[in-house]
């Protein structure tokens, strides 16, 4: 079974939707990437899997069922999400951030309880920020930060991890520095990772599938090396590429481009 | 069932030094509440004070206390409280440190209401007291949903941008037409008026005690359950939807709270503001940005606040008074202004 199925989704406002009758399944204990030209709609097909949009037709089916049938805090228990622009209030530590991913199965009233603590332990000691866990959330560098809504995205305990462009603004390091870490999860604890990301090479370096977004409908879908060609990166974003195997995941990836008006045609070497 | 053996040094050490805030600021209260005992025309020793309290008193004394002093004291705790609490959720709740309950039009819907009522009369002393806070309840609520419904946009809920924005134009339209409407008041009328709208704590009786504590007994208790609800609305909607929070629904209903408490607050105080924007924030500075600890110590030092004030404003011109909204809004306005300089990006 697929961790989420979109089926027939049209999002946005009547006379302008921003997708249009859209379809897709994003497996289980993989990861998936998708990816397109800025305004293609992919930010909003991500919010819309997520909940935070409502479709206007269709529905996104988690684990077979109908989302907004599901009650949002059993859904929070399956799925976490990162959103792209992730705000702290300045006077939380890492680890008080950390414990509100505990939110969804906590009762009202009541104080965290072991399994809690657990978890907010476990999430902290996998994204490396124990010696970190009583600074000021708001005083860490970019890179640190971002993994510490990762931390709160685990200690929510969920199978299934929402990303959208979680490497953006971080040098090349700390991008490389995240997305190891999100394939740690899904290699050794099986987890369903879905992200946004605008970097093609990593897209294809990590993903297990990717689907290939252009105004608003998909224009393909599948893995790295049956998305990552010339024909369809000049569909998706119009470039005509240089591509190379990648050394370290054999995927094809990106040498260098070219506007296809100025150029003079696609390779592979 | 603590689950002491889990926490974290720092956590540990948190919890300690929240203890002792709240202990320091009772104390504070506690001193606060002896000095402005004595305070006022008629003076009493200490001494006389303990006697009376203890019911030793002469009975001009017991009056002064027990009828006049206590019940307003305690007033102005009860209102200090309920306007910080009131503030600490609505700062979170629309995401902004700088709102309190004047935005979501609480002082100007109870200040025009109680108005309207007053011009009803030819005289304030003919209008029944008692039924003022009612009205200005009513006032209250009733701005406040006018500003909640003007905000509310179909399939987006409520932004907490346009809920300020539209605050604010509420607000500023109701106070020019209370302008153009006290001109048509009797001299009398106006000045009771006046000292209304400025926040004097004007209605120093037992049974305004009584009209105001229910509410904060069953509301303010309701509000800090919902403390780790205001906790995660605080990050954002993507994150707390992703949390699981019913965003539409818990907003609306700490808006509510808050709405509810503000407007019992107001309705026996008068138009004191700057409580409700100020005591959460000096509570934050003392205690961090935890709802679980910023809703009770935010109406301690609200309570403070407000004691504070109104003693200062009995003291400082005697016989006559200040108001205590302005004494706040004195203190107030320098501490607003230092914030926005001190504020970041």
């Amino acid at each position: 079974m697929d961790a989420l199925d979109v089926n027939n989704i049209s999002v946005g406002y009547s006379n302008d939707l921003i997708i249009k009758d859209l379809s897709v399944s994003m497996p289980k204990h993989k990861i998936t990437t998708i990816v397109g030209p800025n305004g293609c709609g992919k930010s909003t097909l991500l919010k819309t899997i997520v909940r935070v949009l409502q479709a206007k037709e269709g529905a996104v089916f988690l684990e077979g069922k109908a989302i907004h049938t599901l009650d949002t805090k059993e859904v929070a228990k399956r799925m976490a999400i990162l959103p792209q622009t992730a705000q702290a209030p300045s006077g939380l530590t890492v680890f008080e951030l950390v414990s509100y991913g505990r939110f969804p199965h906590r009762k009202r009233m009541g104080r965290l309880s072991k399994q809690d603590y657990e978890y907010i332990h476990w999430a902290l000691d996998v994204t490396g920020l124990n010696d970190l866990r009583d600074q000021p959330a708001n005083a860490l560098s970019g890179g640190q930060r971002q993994r510490v809504w990762i931390a709160m995205a685990l200690a929510q305990g969920t199978d299934i991890l929402v990303l959208d462009e979680p490497t953006t603004y971080l040098d090349l390091a700390h991008q490389l520095d995240i997305l190891l870490l999100l394939q740690r999860l899904n290699k050794e604890e099986g987890r369903t990772i879905i992200m946004v990301l605008h970097d093609l090479n990593h897209a294809s370096r990590f993903s297990d599938y990717m689907i290939a977004m252009r105004d608003g409908a998909i224009v393909t879908e599948g893995a790295p090396n049956e998305v990552m060609t010339c024909d369809y990166l000049r569909r998706v974003f119009q470039i005509d590429a240089e591509l190379i195997s990648c050394p370290y995941s054999a995927n094809p990836v990106c040498l260098s481009y070219q506007l296809c008006e100025h150029s003079v045609g696609c390779k592979v070497r | 069932m603590t689950n002491k053996q889990w926490k974290t040094k720092s956590q540990l050490k948190k919890e300690r030094q929240v203890k002792l805030t709240a202990l320091i600021i009772f104390i504070l209260i506690s001193v606060c509440f002896f000095i402005s005992l004595n305070t006022g025309h008629i003076r009493l020793s200490p001494q006389e004070t303990l006697m009376t309290l203890f019911g030793q008193g002469t009975e001009q004394q017991s009056l002064i206390l027990f009828d006049f002093r206590l019940p307003r004291m305690v007033i102005a705790i009860l209102v200090g409280m309920g306007l910080a609490v009131s503030g600490a959720v609505l700062q979170g709740v629309v995401r902004n440190p700088l709102a309190e309950p004047g935005i979501i039009g609480i002082n100007a819907g109870a200040g025009l209401a109680v108005m309207l009522f007053i011009s009803f009369f030819a005289t304030v002393s003919d209008a029944p007291v008692f039924a003022m806070p009612m009205i200005a309840f009513i006032g209250a609520g009733g701005v406040a949903l006018l500003i909640y419904i003007l905000s509310y946009k179909r399939h987006e809920g409520i932004s907490p941008i346009r809920l300020v924005l539209t605050g604010i134009a509420i607000a500023a339209g109701i106070d020019a037409l209370m302008i153009v409407l006290t001109l048509r008041l009797d001299p009398d009328n106006y000045q009771f008026l006046a000292t209304w709208i400025a926040g004097s704590i004007w209605g120093s009786n037992w049974k305004f005690v009584l009209a105001l504590l229910p509410w904060l007994l069953v509301f303010l208790p309701f509000i800090y359950s919902k403390s780790s609800v205001l906790n995660i609305l605080t990050l954002g909607d993507e994150t707390a939807i992703g949390l699981g929070a019913h965003m539409e629904r818990e907003r609306r209903i700490l808006l509510i709270l808050a709405v509810i408490v503000a407007a019992a607050c107001v309705s026996v105080s008068g138009g004191i503001g700057f409580v409700g924007l100020i005591a959460p924030h000096l509570t934050r500075r003392l205690v961090g940005d935890k709802h679980e600890y910023i809703i009770p110590i935010s109406a301690m030092v609200g309570g403070l606040l407000l004691l504070v004030a109104d003693t200062l404003g009995r003291w400082m011109m005697q016989p006559s008074e200040i108001p205590a909204g302005i004494i706040v809004a004195v203190i107030g306005a320098p501490y607003f202004l230092y914030l926005l300089a001190k504020t970041k990006d």
